[in-house]
């Protein structure tokens, strides 16, 4: 695969063409999972959309629309039971690219008790944290050292060669102390952590003039001194070439990567937030595109698939979704009455002559001169 | 020979490098260096790659630390001083501490917090944040007074699951000597009867058990016999030890350095007052220190927190009730 | 055989335990359905216990004289299983199963209770300081002015009331009476004779304790009782005394309903029905039955009825509903020879009429311009002052003896 026009890597990224993943046995094949990946988040969310405005869901409902392409190539780029992946809220294309099963997702939004939060916590806040999933939290940027913390157990434990740990942040994210700690951090300590960037040009209502004043978000890889790749998001085959070369990199030892991907939040904030802020100009503009329409006529022209196929994904997907969310629904919500309410996992009192094992051994010589 | 408090911290970490391949120590300044206070001297060249130089990034450290503790990591992270652990107040509170309870994985973290005042230390390098921490479900806050304690609990610290506050006293470090640590030691969550008595009851932690205990011996000469309990853990507070002293002697003081408002002696009252009314002889009372910032002066520090002086006025005003 | 416990039952809402007067049976002894088997007292009146089926006595776990709580068995019985069967009761074996005696004490370790310095004494405390901020040192007389909880907690513990230490001078601050002045107290009590106290003792003692808190004061008139004592002896059977002052002291309330109502928050609360207790005197203590509707029924009407209460109040024979309802009390302290007393109204009344016995005075007749012999009793209206002044008393006591004089239209 070559990266297309529209990706424009810098100087450090155009040195190494992308190439495919290894584990894809075609380009055509990885393309087409990718493609997939969007397509179930899109139907998905659609789905959890209308939920929410029938009463259905409680609290908040976080759509990626218009970032699925993004998402989707940076899950599809990582290895499961390998790689780390910390999503944000709008990477449910990303979560299911990288093997979120469709239920963790439906169970969490509509509060059923087997869902991997049990209803202590909602929507997108939901992960798999030792199935290298780790769950958000709602303030941004602090997953950035999370990852770093994963990867960094992994180089004391001895086995961090091959693995990448990535996540996908906001523009608005940027611009908080812990990207910033975490970035620093992650590429002191040279781990392999890829950080997607997806600009869509509003924090919730904010626009990008009021949130940096650098000409470019990629123009902060070089002062972090990690890899930087800027791409059209709204562009399947330009995000799934440069996200996986970034992957790639990190795999291979090169430390930190960060992607900057440019494109438009195609929703609001939320389901509860129209856009209306964002002008008519910007929607009608190259980034307002659909990333799925133009996935789909790309797979179509490049022969990896056919309307007649994708229309086939698409039913099975909706099937597949109705299922998820009628399993859900029906399940039990948690029990206040047998719920624990213990936030520690340790149960007090402890017994005397606590678990450790380590004990002083002499006196207690002190090993150091001060005194 | 004697051990002192610090030399008990450096020992324990030592240790738990020696004897627990998971554990590794992260902060600032404290891999070649040994950190500010020589807690960690020595330990990067005896456990090479495990104890290592942070950026100054308080945030991120602890971010690191939850991550690595996902993994099987069981990471001990120096803040330099407990002040500045309010940067990383996020990654602690909000990530560390609700991870158990929202996804049923513990976060078996240890945050050494060197804590509270000395002179000059001035209003960023002498706060108390045990109660800040405390006020958050998930986490255990243990504030150890004696050289034995900074040792165990430290030890014990490092072997929970949970995220471990771990407040030790600037003060104390080279002041607190012992001649041995060996023996027997109370689990965490349990407080000790430091000093027995039969008239009132100070219930302190951390270096206020020492004032406490300096104010109970002038009290002493006046006939009087004060109780001193060391909470050792704030949380979970030993209740059961504080409500058995208290029903010896009918009368409570709860003494810390924290300020004045809420906080561990605020809570300590609360539920004395709640589950032992009918115990109590005169209203409970509480001392901590004044409700401004830190003073860099001696003089003013001197006048800032509880002394034994200021304890003894309290103990007499809560004995003539 | 399936064993049947004989349970001290509940003897009226207020009941919680009720002492042994008569054990009616003894172990190997037959029993039938619903026989009477053991007399105990509660507060105001001697009950029976009764067998819910046939069987026989087993075992007897009560003693005489000795008080247990409801629920608490005070015996068993052997019954067969077919008359289990019949009857429907509930076996030892059955009971056992859910905690009858005392309920579950909460976590042993939490519940510290009470603990109290032992033996040592405290050394000379040192001066006490001024009063400080937050923490001000109570002051007041001596004694039980102030109480902790702490004070508070060991008193109910020992079901000691405040007025029943305020023998003690305390030595805490402010001359507050402490956990160690209340023990040293009943250390030195104990080298004193004591019986314990009866049901009915403690509840006149706390039926009284209750009343004093209010402002009580009491109103006195001399009136002449010749005529009463006239038409008492004209009637056949004879009414008492006490029942001519019942009927005076209902017509009079009738009058003005407000001097008999019960000062609740803002409120005063009118009788329903002018309903008067009596008070009579039994063994260790004072019972009040309630002779019903006085406003509507004549003294002639009344006397068997009042007869009646009062016979079987003496014979210990009344039920607590014979003693509820009263909204004033008249006690005849005349009939033990005494002129004059102070009665106190019982806690939810706020009247009590006393009147002491016949004095044969020289009374000024202004016909005769002599002093002539006449038949004097003092009246005496004990009110709280909180609902009736001293002139609304003055007014009722004063149509109180009026209506005596015209005993025929009682």
């Amino acid at each position: 695969m070559q990266p297309t026009e529209s990706s424009q890597a810098n100087d450090q990224a155009t040195q190494n063409k992308a190439s495919q993943p290894s584990w894809a046995t075609s380009e055509n094949e990885f393309l087409c999972s990718v493609f997939h990946s969007m397509l179930q988040a899109r139907i998905l969310e659609n789905k959890l959309s209308s939920l929410y405005k029938a009463g259905k869901i409680v609290g908040g409902v976080y759509l990626g629309k218009g970032q699925e392409a993004v998402s989707a190539s940076l899950g599809a780029s990582l290895i499961r039971d390998v790689d780390y992946f910390a999503p944000l809220i709008r990477d449910q294309a990303g979560r299911t690219a990288f093997g979120e099963d469709l239920l963790d997702c439906t169970r969490t939004y509509l509060g059923s008790a087997q869902g991997p939060m049990r209803g202590r916590d909602g929507n997108i806040h939901r992960g798999r944290p030792t199935e290298g999933m780790p769950a958000m939290i709602s303030h941004l940027g602090a997953q950035l050292s999370v990852l770093a913390g994963m990867l960094f157990a992994k180089r004391l434990q001895g086995s961090l060669e091959g693995r990448v740990g990535a996540t996908c942040i906001g523009d608005g994210a940027t611009s908080t102390g812990a990207f910033h700690e975490g970035l620093n951090m992650a590429a002191v300590e040279k781990l392999p952590l890829v950080v997607v960037v997806a600009n869509n040009q509003f924090a919730y209502s904010t626009p990008n003039s009021r949130q940096f004043a650098c000409n470019d978000l990629i123009e902060r890889a070089r002062g972090y001194g990690i890899g930087g790749f800027s791409v059209d998001g709204t562009d399947l085959l330009s995000c799934a070439s440069v996200i996986t070369e970034a992957v790639r990199r990190a795999r291979s030892g090169k430390g930190p990567q960060m992607v900057v991907a440019h494109l438009l939040r195609l929703s609001g904030h939320g389901e509860h937030d129209d856009g209306s802020y964002v002008p008519d100009h910007v929607r009608a503009g190259h980034y307002g595109r659909d990333c799925i329409e133009i996935a789909m006529r790309q797979l179509v022209e490049m022969g990896a698939a056919t309307p007649e196929q994708i229309m086939g994904w698409q039913e099975s997907i909706a099937a597949d979704v109705q299922r998820a969310v009628a399993q859900a629904q029906q399940e039990a919500g948690p029990d206040p009455y047998r719920e624990d309410w213990s936030a520690l996992s340790t149960q007090f009192p402890l017994p005397i002559r606590a678990q450790a094992t380590t004990q002083p051994q002499d006196a207690i010589e002190p090993t150091t001169p001060f005194a | 020979m004697s051990v002192t408090y610090i030399d008990a911290i450096h020992e324990a970490q030592d240790h738990l490098l020696r004897d627990n391949s998971s554990v590794f120590i992260y902060g600032q300044d404290v891999a070649s260096f040994g950190g500010a206070f020589k807690a960690t001297k020595g330990l990067s060249e005896k456990y090479p790659g495990r104890v290592l130089d942070s950026p100054i990034s308080e945030d991120a450290m602890i971010g690191l630390a939850v991550g690595a503790a996902i993994e099987g990591c069981r990471p001990i992270i120096e803040m330099q001083f407990a002040d500045f652990s309010s940067v990383a107040f996020n990654q602690i509170v909000n990530q560390a501490a609700t991870h158990y309870y929202r996804t049923g994985v513990p976060i078996p973290i240890t945050v050494r917090l060197p804590s509270g005042g000395t002179a000059g230390s001035g209003p960023f390098h002498s706060q108390s944040m045990e109660g800040i921490y405390a006020q958050y479900p998930g986490t255990i806050v243990v504030t150890p007074a004696t050289v034995a304690d900074a040792y165990h609990m430290l030890v014990d610290s490092v072997a929970l699951d949970d995220p471990v506050i771990f407040c030790e006293h600037k003060f104390l470090y080279r002041w607190l000597k012992a001649d041995s640590i060996r023996g027997e030691h109370l689990p965490i969550g349990q407080a000790s009867i430091i000093r027995p008595g039969k008239h009132a009851t100070v219930v302190a932690y951390s270096a206020m058990v020492h004032e406490a205990v300096r104010a109970a011996d002038r009290l002493k000469e006046d006939g009087w016999e004060i109780e001193v309990v060391d909470l050792r853990t704030v949380k979970p507070i030993d209740m059961d030890t504080v409500l058995a002293s208290v029903a010896r002697t009918g009368r409570l003081l709860a003494v810390g350095e924290a300020f004045p408002w809420g906080g561990v002696t605020a809570e300590v009252i609360s539920r004395v007052v709640a589950e032992g009314f009918h115990l109590l002889d005169a209203a409970p009372q509480r001392l901590n220190s004044r409700d401004t910032p830190v003073p860099y002066h001696p003089k003013l520090w001197a006048a800032h927190r509880p002394t034994p002086e200021s304890i003894c006025e309290a103990l007499r005003k809560l004995l003539s009730f | 055989m399936p064993t049947v416990p004989i349970l001290m039952p509940q003897l009226g809402e207020s009941i919680a335990e009720a002492t042994i007067i008569r054990l009616g049976v003894a172990v190997g002894d037959i029993v039938k359905t619903d026989q009477d088997m053991i007399e105990v007292e509660t507060n105001k009146a001697i009950m029976s216990v009764t067998t819910l089926c046939d069987g026989v006595v087993s075992e007897i776990r009560a003693q005489e004289g000795t008080s247990y709580a409801v629920g608490s068995v005070l015996g068993l019985l052997d019954v067969t299983e077919e008359e289990v069967a019949r009857t429907g009761v509930d076996t030892m074996e059955a009971t056992d199963s859910t905690p009858s005696e005392s309920p579950p004490c909460v976590d042993k370790e939490t519940n510290l209770h009470f603990a109290v310095d032992d033996a040592d004494t405290y050394t000379e405390a040192p001066t006490v300081v001024p009063s400080v901020k937050g923490l001000p040192v109570p002051t007041g007389t001596l004694g039980a002015h102030y109480i902790s909880p702490r004070m508070r907690a060991r008193m109910d513990d020992l079901g000691i009331r405040e007025a029943d230490i305020s023998a003690i001078a305390g030595t805490g601050a402010g001359g507050r009476v402490t956990v160690k002045d209340l023990e040293k107290f009943l250390d030195y009590l104990e080298s004193w004779p004591s019986v314990k106290a009866s049901p009915m003792r403690m509840a006149v003692a706390d039926a009284m304790r209750r009343s004093w808190t209010r402002p009580l004061a009491t109103v006195g008139i001399p009136a002449r009782i010749d005529n009463l004592l006239e038409h008492r002896s004209s009637q056949e059977p004879k009414p008492g005394l006490t029942l001519y002052l019942l009927r005076a002291f209902a017509v009079a309330i009738s009058e003005n309903l407000t001097s008999a109502g019960y000062l609740i928050g803002d409120k005063v609360v009118h009788p329903r029905s002018l309903d008067i207790g009596v008070a009579v005197q039994v063994e260790d203590g004072v019972v009040v039955p309630v002779v019903r509707q006085l406003d509507k029924k004549s003294v002639s009407e009344l006397i068997h009825e009042y007869a009646d209460l009062v016979n079987r109040t003496r014979d210990r024979r009344i039920t607590e509903q014979d003693c509820s309802g009263g909204i004033a009390t008249v006690t005849n302290f005349g009939t033990f020879g005494l002129t004059l007393g102070t009665p106190i109204p019982l806690p939810n009344e706020t009247l009590i009429l006393g009147i002491g016995a016949g004095v044969k005075k020289p009374v000024w007749s202004e016909q005769t311009q002599t002093f002539l012999p006449a038949t004097m009793a003092d009246l005496c209206l004990t009110f709280d002052h909180r609902v009736v002044d001293g002139g609304g008393a003055g007014i009722l006591l004063s149509r109180v003896a009026e209506l005596l004089q015209s005993p025929e239209s009682l």
